[in-house]
């Protein structure tokens, strides 16, 4: 696999030079059939890709598993036989309103874009998760990779010594749609999983072996490596290597993952739930410079009694979320972080006899806040229920586009498996620039 | 009064209802049924008329779900998730009085069984007492916690005064039970039914239930409290419903009863002023009636109802059982007494 960029973003914030380009692309021509990362390490050192990784780009994904309700929260319908029971309250940004479980985010909204016009025709749980995590849906003969991993691809340093890419899913119920695959990029960027403990398991190095056996043992499995990729280079073989030249340094990591290394006053600030313990780890590990962080918080499926579970889990959303907003902004790291969240899919309108509402793909909701975007935006519109979409309707492709524009990422780069060139958005997708900065 | 024969249970007639009627009460000595619903109204319907038909209470409405109503001292008082009671001619069906009352969602408005008090219950866990005819506030009682024990917002779902008028409960969402002397204020008791709340620390991770229903025995001594069981995958209301009898001076659980043949929230619950029943009713995605023996514990009878029961009204001869919920209204007829069908 290689990759090739066909544009760049040509923003006065990251300039590239026409020689480091046409450089860059000749060496992508001349590489593009040779499935090794060596090649495709080489690639990335000196312009196009290098360009963006100083950047320091960074995003952190909440994962919203289940499908939370847009109605109960970015697109509400007071007063509408669909609308529920809660009210639409005024945000900081005049003309936007949200829902009134989310009063503190209200007074973030200036940070945020609200995107209310997806429709990506996908109501099951499993099929929808893969396609709000690939952006398509899945092909046959293709092993995609998620969201995840490219922005950590595109977004990581060679020389990282931290995780590209942490997924972290402790409840049970779509843990395996959540957890997040790294597909034809390999092993290098497959996510770092915590599903039990915040702390990575088996991070640690045994007592029983000394601190110069373990590293006498990498220097002997690189040598034997090395000598194994001279004589059978694969791309599997160049992407195994490259996670365990990675070793030590992800071994000292471990301090990252410990809220404890948190003063009180900040621990306090996330709140006492799992989620925002999670949340405060997403912030430790974007400062230390992992490119992506995935904090799963499920589940919010909820076909029975839709309300109270949004009254329990917007509660929880709304602090965590603020408290992380100002967290990165206190530390000027919002600028350079992109806080997404997003679920497999909303839910229904319609209020069944359970005073739940249903799996609902037809026009539903997301936010984008921080990096590259336009804060206090709301594009697309639902109808005056939330049957369907009546302005702007973008689909899966449309908003990875717009998330990779939003970290400077060419939304039409291609990668190369084998002699296929693979965009790394879906044909056809353009990126929403209304809500781009 | 002898109780009718629960075996007597029959559905006499469907309406519909506007949109989800959340409560109800009756204008007493009539077959005028109120009920407040989903579309933020306050509805009338003569049940007994050729034509039964919703007519709406005049006048500028809630501002969401109308979800608690009583009737005393010739007004209906309304209670909604827009934290305001509402006062109304019920002859004339016109606004009277409007306070805003909580800072959180009304859940239910009581009235005691002399008309005097109106009881509401908000989430924000506060009881407050008000006189009936006047709209002031007379007390406010707090017992229950804001956070569940897993950080969560709590809610206070349920409140009853006892058929004397002495004594009031509140029922939360973690299972806990306050008893109150209705006259002072004072806290007389308390009991715990901790299992009405599930939380899912693992699959889920979030909660679902607690107490949806009060009811005193006619002696004021046993405390009934409805609500679900535990519940395996609490996307849905697929848990049995429960019923747990208390002697609430001691606390002490006389009986558990949960029922896995209708599954959900038991809404409401009453005892017939005999004790010859207790009455339950709720649903999840489907709604039953069922009658149980509040001395055994047993199951008397139970019928499937046409949709989720929210609330229901019972003749002031126990002969006829009006049950509200999603979407209808169903009229349900009581035949011979126990005794008389023994």
């Amino acid at each position: 696999m290689s990759r090739m960029s066909a544009r760049f973003c040509g923003s006065a914030d990251h300039p590239v030079s026409r020689r480091g380009f046409l450089g860059t692309a000749a060496a992508v021509g001349a590489g593009a059939f040779a499935a090794d990362m060596t090649v495709l390490n080489l690639l990335k050192d000196p312009a196009l890709a290098g360009e963006l990784k100083k950047q320091q780009k960074r995003v952190i994904l909440l994962w919203l598993a289940g499908g939370a309700s847009q109605l109960e929260t970015w697109d509400p319908k007071p007063g509408r036989p669909t609308g529920g029971p809660f009210r639409a309250i005024k945000t900081n940004v005049p003309g936007v309103d949200i829902g009134e479980l989310l009063p503190k985010l209200a007074q973030r909204m200036h940070t945020t874009a609200l995107i209310r016009s997806l429709n990506t025709r996908n109501a099951d749980h499993g099929s929808a998760a893969e396609l709000m995590h690939m952006g398509r849906r899945k092909e046959g003969g293709v092993d995609f990779p998620d969201l995840c991993a490219i922005c950590a691809r595109e977004l990581a340093r060679a020389d990282s010594q931290v995780p590209d890419y942490v997924s972290m899913y402790t409840a049970t119920e779509g843990r395996r749609w959540g957890k997040g695959f790294s597909g034809f990029l390999g092993a290098r960027h497959a996510p770092m999983f915590l599903s039990e403990s915040m702390i990575p398991e088996n991070i640690r190095r045994l007592e029983s072996i000394s601190d110069v056996d373990h590293q006498a043992r990498e220097d002997l499995r690189g040598l034997l490596a090395r000598r194994f990729s001279r004589e059978r280079g694969s791309q599997a073989v160049a992407s195994q290597n490259s996670a365990y030249q990675r070793v030590r340094g992800l071994m000292a990591s471990e301090r990252l993952f410990d809220v404890a290394q948190e003063p009180a006053t900040m621990r306090a600030q996330y709140g006492p739930t799992q989620f925002g313990e999670q949340c405060l780890v997403a912030r430790r590990l974007v400062e230390a410079g992992v490119p992506f962080v995935k904090v799963g918080r499920a589940w919010w499926d909820s076909h029975g009694q839709n309300f109270e579970t949004h009254r329990e889990l917007c509660a929880d959303l709304d602090h965590v979320m603020s408290a992380l907003i100002d967290d990165l902004q206190d530390r000027g790291l919002l600028e350079h972080t992109l806080l997404i969240t997003l679920g497999e899919f909303g839910r229904t309108p319609k209020i069944n006899a359970s005073l739940g509402r249903d799996h609902f793909a037809s026009a539903w909701s997301c936010s984008l806040t921080g990096c590259g975007i336009r804060g206090g935006t709301a594009f697309g519109a639902s109808d005056a229920d939330g049957q369907t979409v009546a302005d702007g309707e973008i689909g899966a492709g449309d908003l990875f586009a717009t998330i990779f524009s939003a970290l400077g990422i060419d939304p039409h780069t291609e990668y190369y498996v084998g002699a296929r060139p693979i965009p790394i958005t879906d044909f056809g997708s353009q990126p929403v620039k209304d809500v781009l900065a | 009064m002898t109780a009718p024969d629960p075996a007597t249970l029959k559905l006499k007639a469907e309406f519909p209802a506007r949109e989800i009627a959340f409560c109800a009460a009756r204008v007493p000595q009539s077959s005028r049924l109120l009920y407040g619903s989903s579309d933020f109204h306050v509805y009338e319907i003569d049940l007994e008329s050729e034509k039964p038909e919703s007519l709406a209470f005049s006048g500028e409405p809630h501002q969401s779900y109308v979800t608690g109503l009583a009737v005393a001292a010739g007004h209906a008082v309304s209670g909604s998730y827009d934290g305001r009671l509402i006062w109304w001619n019920v002859e004339s069906r016109e606004r009277v009085r409007d306070i805003a009352a909580h800072d959180r969602w009304i859940r239910r408005v009581a009235s005691s069984p002399d008309g005097r008090l109106i009881a509401s219950i908000a989430d924000d866990m506060l009881c407050k007492l008000w006189d009936a005819a006047t709209g002031e506030l007379i007390r406010t009682l707090a017992d229950h916690e804001p956070l569940t024990p897993h950080h969560y917002p709590s809610m206070l779902y349920a409140v009853a005064f006892s058929s004397d008028g002495k004594l009031l409960a509140t029922g939360d969402k973690v299972g806990h039970v306050a008893v109150w002397d209705a006259a002072t204020g004072e806290k007389v008791g308390a009991v715990e039914a901790p299992v009405m709340y599930t939380w899912d620390p693992k699959q889920r991770r979030h909660s679902i239930g607690g107490i949806r229903s009060l009811a005193f025995s006619p002696d004021s001594e046993r405390l009934a409290v409805g609500g679900i069981g535990q519940i395996g995958n609490i996307d849905h209301l697929g848990g049995p419903s429960r019923v747990e009898i208390f002697t609430w001076r001691d606390g002490r659980r006389l009986h558990e009863i949960e029922d896995e043949n209708f599954k959900g929230l038991v809404q409401q619950l009453e005892f017939h002023e005999s004790g010859g029943w207790l009455l339950a009713a709720g649903g999840d995605n489907n709604g039953f009636v069922t009658f149980y023996d509040p001395e055994t514990g047993k199951l008397l009878h139970q019928e499937k109802a046409p949709m989720h029961v929210h609330a229901f009204v019972l003749a002031d001869d126990s002969a006829a059982l009006w049950t509200i919920g999603h979407e209808k209204i169903a009229v349900w007829s009581l035949g011979a007494s126990l005794a008389e069908s023994k």
